[in-house]
Order: C-alpha cells, then structure tokens, then sequence
C-alpha cells in the first residue's frame, strides 16, 4: 500500500514539476525545477524500500551486536540528504540568477527573453 | 576498524584533489590581494600537474608499477565506504585536464575577464577542476553525482561570470538543463540501488556478472544506463543534448570555455566509457537488435550494443549538425563551439564501435582511438578557445565582420591558431592525424561502411569550416580593430606552447598511443577493478550472499 502511494506522490511532483517548468514565468520555471529535484529525493527514498532493516541491509550496525533498531534503509537517507542540500542550494541559486535575468531584461516572460537577441 | 597505514600509492590517488581543494581554500582567503591570489593560483596548478604525473608514472606507467591504486576514505572497506579509485583510464583523463589547465591558469593570470566577482574568479577555476578530478577518480556513483555538481556549480558561475543581458539569459537556461539532468541522475542512481543494493563501481560490476548468486535482475539495468547515459550525454553535449552548448560556450569567458570544451566535456565521455565497459559490460542480458541501416547488427549478451545504437545515432547527428552549424556562424567562438558538437560526435563514434564491437582486439583498439582523439580534442579546441581569448583581448572583438588580416598582425598567433587548425582537419604529422586516422581505422575494422561515409563527411566539413575561419579573420585586409590592436606575448606564448604540444604528440605518438591503450585495458578490466576495490569480496564471490561481513 506504502508503495502504490509513493509512486502516486512521485507521478504527481513529477507531474506538477513538468506543469511548472513548461510556464512562461522564470519564477514558475524555478519552482518547477526544485519540485523535480524533490520528486526525485522522494524517489529516491521509496527505492531503498519501506520495510523494516535486517542485519543485511543495515552494515554499519551489524557490527554492535544483536541490537539492530527496526529502521528504513540508512544508505538512502544520507543520499536524500545530500541531494537535498545540493537541491536547495541549486534552487536558491536559480532564485538569484532569474532575479539578476530580471534586473538585465526588465521581464521575466521566457518568450520575451527569447526574442531580445 | 583498524588503522592500517597508507600506501603511497593510495595517497598518491587523492593527492590531485587535496592540492586543488588547498588552492582554491588558499585563493578564496587571498581574495584581496591580486598578486598572492594569482601565485597560490599558479603553485596550485603546478602541484596539480605534478602529483597527476606521480600518478601517471608510479601507479600507471612505470615498470613495476601496479597499473591502478585505491583509498579508501576513512579506512572503510570498499562496498560500504567511498572509494576513489585511480587507474590508467582515470589517469589518460587526469592528465589531459592537467595540461590544459595549465595552460589556461596561465592564460587567466594574463588576463582576468572583467566583471564584478574577479576575487571569486581563481576559486572557482580550482572548484571546477575539483569536480573534474573528483569524478575521474571516484569510484562510487553517488559520489559521481556530487563531483558532477561540483563540478557544475562553479560552471554555472562562469557562464554568468561577465554580468551582461546574454550572459544571465544563457546561464538561466544553462542551470535549468542541468539542475533537469542532475534529477535525470538522481532517478537512474536510485533505481540501480534499488535493483541491485549497491552504488559501489566494483560492487556492482561483480553482481550485474553473477546476478543469481546475488538474487538480482538485471535487465531493469538497461534502461537505467540508458537514463545515466543521457546525463552523460548533456555533459558532452552530444545531439540531441547539444542545444546549450553555443550560447553557454559564448557567454563563458574564453578561457574558461576551453576548460568547458576540454575537460568537463571529457568527464561526460569518461563516465560513458567507464560506467559502459568497465562497470555493465559483465551483466548477463540477451540482446537481438538489427540495425540495418548502420550496417551493425545489434546482438550480444550485455547492454553494451543498447549504448552502442544509441552512441552511434547520437554521434552521427552531432557530427552532422556540429559541422554544418559551424560553417555558418559570424564569429570565432561560434565556429569553435559548433566545432566541439562535431567533434565530441568524432570521439562517441569510436565508443559506439567498441560498444558493437565483435571481438575483444576490435573494442580495445575502438577504445584507444577514441581517447587519442579525445586527447587531441582537448589540445586543440584547448588551442583555439583561449587564442579566442587572445583575440579578444587584443581586439576587443571576435566577430568575422570586424576581424581581417591577424595573419600579418601576429605571426605567431596565427602560426599556433593554423597548427590547431590542422589538428581538427587532421593532417600528419599532428595529433589529429593520428586520432583520425585510428577513428577511420575503427570504422573500416568494424567494416561498417556507413559510418565511414559519415566520418569523411564529417570531416570535408571541418576543412570548410576552419578554412572559412582562417580567410575571414587571418587573411585579407586589416580592419581598424585589428590595425589597433596589442596582442600579449604571454598569451601568444601560451598558445604557441599548446601547438607544440599538439606536434610533439604527432611526431612523438609512440608513448602516446602506448599511455592510451593501458587505458583502454583499464577501461576493459572489469576483474582488475574488482580486485584492486573490493578484494575481500571479490574472493568471496560466489560462496556467501555478499554485502554481510
């Protein structure tokens, strides 16, 4: 069930992401693409699986004993929050970088910059 | 975990990475102060240089050397810690981002491109040389997703780096496509986790080879690298990815587009070569896939000939739309960038051949051919952008309307420019040559006749467009910019150092071709990898499940 409803989450942020990225508007764009970049953590977080850890899946703690915690795969969550911090601060750039578009061009309508050449 | 100490070879693996690492910290903190910022610059290159020659000589090529060398970050063993793993391709690569960053370190001592963040301007050189190195040498695919991003980001700044209307514009559009393809990256990462619980090179080769002993499908994997492989396929700017390229090669100053054209460029091929033939070329998947038109025959048991076909539309469309776009442009960089589609097309057609190839002889010698091609790539786009460079600088322009007569100007300029023109065009005894002649060697070897055809045609338009190039700007009468121009000797220097460099490779291509077959061996030595990463495992194969130490 956890998976149907994940797959449903990632189809939708992948979804709204392209929806977005398609507008006119930079700022859309920019949304559009931080929608993506989260999409893609979820995606990636649903890859490591939902079910409880063994032993096997969880290395690190296989070595303290008997006592490995019932947890999600940890491997996937230091990826989700490495991307996460590439992503936000991707995004913050962007930010700033349509802003300075906005500044040089006076408009941030993607067919207008299209055609100043 | 126990301590073990670390070899000098294992400390030679990471020793380029420290050194810029060091360079760009040093230059961020020298921001104020020009002259110190550009000596711990220029130190920080030659260090740079030096220890990718300690690993090119004592890892790769000296006699007793071991051919590849590993460290482990933080004393983990190899499936479970980061890796980074230094062997001849990895070196072959290495060593070519060294020689042009040299070059164009020295080139941005001269003349730093004006703007408002120049403090910021050598950090980010040494920030973007990281992530290159960092990806040649990592051997982990998360990790090669973070030094793509590094890489990336301080590329980013450079396209946007002089400020103007066009530059942001170029830089928006430039962000946009990678953060896209950084997503693309992260999805492909994900599902190989997902069908084969590992992100380790080493680890996945050896279970994609053995998937019953490991439980795992493969066939998932194709589409995957199929995924990666359009990552890897923007970064080397092959068609269709290839709409970025002109204007972010425009709006990047010069020096830096040389560095764009000829290293992170190579980083895409490099993780196509390497993730292709060292890492899938064991997984157990039967193909039957004609091709009839490409007079290949798509069929093996690997997904190598999926990359191939793939590979071989991409390449023929670069090569064609690379060459006929530059004939047409108005300005140096525009033919140069134009230039660089068709000729990253000349170096993926090779691959495509070895991904197709028969036999084990045909897709080394496949191999080999595209990095010497790589390599003269690289010295001479090299060559050309940074004498846009000088050009621009001398000038203040590079559009062929205002440009006239340089031959008579600057002998010296246009002699250097002539020579990496040649080595484009492909004429003995210059590098080009050679990686001509082995990608047609290739193409007849594999006896596929189309392809041929396509290479001459590639190649006819190459001559168009470097002879357009030369009697717009360096033939006919002077213009008034040219006529008040002063050209900088140190830049000509530099450009005329990289033509040498350029006929050295040619009359000197015995340990040339000698330094890129060790690396087209690494490339195919799926084993040896293994070995050299995880070998606890990799004697462990097929007794335990693996993954439980």
């Amino acid at each position: 069930m956890t998976g149907v409803a994940l797959a449903a989450t990632v189809g939708a942020l992948f979804a709204l992401g392209t929806f977005l990225l398609l507008r006119r508007d930079l700022i859309r764009v920019v949304w559009g693409l931080a929608i993506i970049s989260q999409a893609a953590n979820v995606y990636l977080l649903a890859m490591g699986g939902i079910a409880p850890a063994t032993a096997d899946s969880v290395p690190i703690l296989a070595g303290h004993g008997d006592h490995v915690p019932q947890t999600a795969d940890p491997l996937v969550q230091a990826l989700v929050l490495t991307a996460i911090v590439i992503g936000f601060g991707m995004t913050a750039f962007a930010l700033v970088l349509s802003y300075r578009v906005y500044e040089e061009h006076d408009t941030l309508d993607v067919t207008e910059l299209g055609d100043r050449e | 975990m126990t301590a073990t100490p670390v070899g000098t070879e294992s400390a030679l693996v990471i020793a380029p990475m420290l050194v810029v690492l060091v360079a760009a910290v040093g230059t961020l903190l020298l921001g104020q102060r020009p002259r110190a910022r550009a000596a711990v610059s220029l130190a920080g290159g030659a260090g740079y240089a030096i220890a990718v020659a300690a690993i090119d000589w004592y890892i790769v090529l000296a006699p007793d050397a071991p051919g590849i060398a590993t460290y482990q970050v933080g004393d983990w063993p190899a499936p479970f810690g980061i890796t980074l793993v230094a062997d001849g391709l990895s070196a072959f690569m290495l060593t070519m981002v060294a020689i042009l960053g040299i070059a164009s370190l020295v080139f941005s001592t001269r003349h730093l491109p004006g703007g408002e963040g120049r403090s910021y301007y050598f950090p980010l050189f040494h920030f973007l040389a990281l992530g290159v190195t960092g990806a040649f040498l990592t051997g982990d695919l998360f990790n090669l997703f973070v030094w793509f991003e590094v890489m990336l980001m301080a590329s980013y700044v450079f396209v946007a780096y002089s400020g103007g209307p066009q530059h942001t514009r170029a830089a928006f559009w430039y962000v946009t496509l990678n953060l896209l393809a950084s997503a693309v990256f992260l999805l492909g990462v994900g599902g190989i986790y997902a069908t084969t619980g590992t992100l380790n090179m080493a680890d996945l080769a050896q279970r994609l080879a053995d998937p019953a002993a490991y439980g795992l499908e493969p066939v998932p994997v194709v589409g995957l690298l199929g995924l990666l492989l359009s990552v890897f396929a923007i970064k080397a700017g092959l068609v269709p990815f290839q709409f970025w390229i002109p204007t972010a090669y425009r709006a990047a100053p010069p020096q830096i587009t040389a560095l764009l054209a000829g290293a992170t460029k190579k980083v895409g091929i490099y993780a196509i070569i390497r993730l292709s033939f060292t890492i899938f070329a064991g997984a157990e998947i039967a193909v039957d896939l004609p091709l009839p038109f490409l007079d290949v025959a798509i069929a093996g048991d690997s997904p190598l000939p999926f990359v191939g076909a793939a590979l071989f539309v991409m390449a023929a469309g670069s090569i064609l739309l690379g060459g006929i776009g530059a004939v047409g442009r108005d300005s140096m960089e525009g033919v140069f960038a134009y230039s660089s589609i068709g000729q990253v097309g000349f170096i993926a057609i090779p691959v495509a051949i070895a991904a197709t190839a028969a036999g084990p002889g045909l897709r080394k010698f496949a191999i080999i051919a595209a990095l010497v091609y790589a390599l003269n790539h690289t010295l001479a786009k090299g060559l050309l952008f940074l004498a846009v460079g000088t050009v621009r600088s001398a000038t203040g322009t590079s559009r062929f309307a205002d440009l006239g007569g340089l031959a008579r100007r600057s002998p010296p300029l246009a002699i250097a420019v002539f020579v990496g023109s040649l080595a484009l065009v492909g004429i003995p005894p210059l590098s080009g040559f050679f990686g001509k002649f082995l990608v047609f060697d290739a193409a007849a070897r594999a006896e596929a006749g189309s392809v041929l055809v396509l290479l001459l045609v590639g190649s006819l338009l190459t001559i168009a467009y470097a002879t357009r190039l030369w009697n717009q700007s360096f033939w006919g009468a002077r213009t008034d910019a040219v006529e008040a121009a002063t050209v900088d000797s140190v830049q000509v220097a530099i450009l005329v150092a990289l033509a040498v460099a350029i006929i050295a490779v040619g009359i000197g291509f015995e340990p040339v071709y000698q330094f890129a077959e060790t690396a087209a061996e690494a490339a195919l030595d799926t084993e040896g990898y293994v070995d050299a990463v995880d070998p606890q495992s990799a004697s462990e194969l097929g007794g335990s499940n693996g993954g439980d130490h």
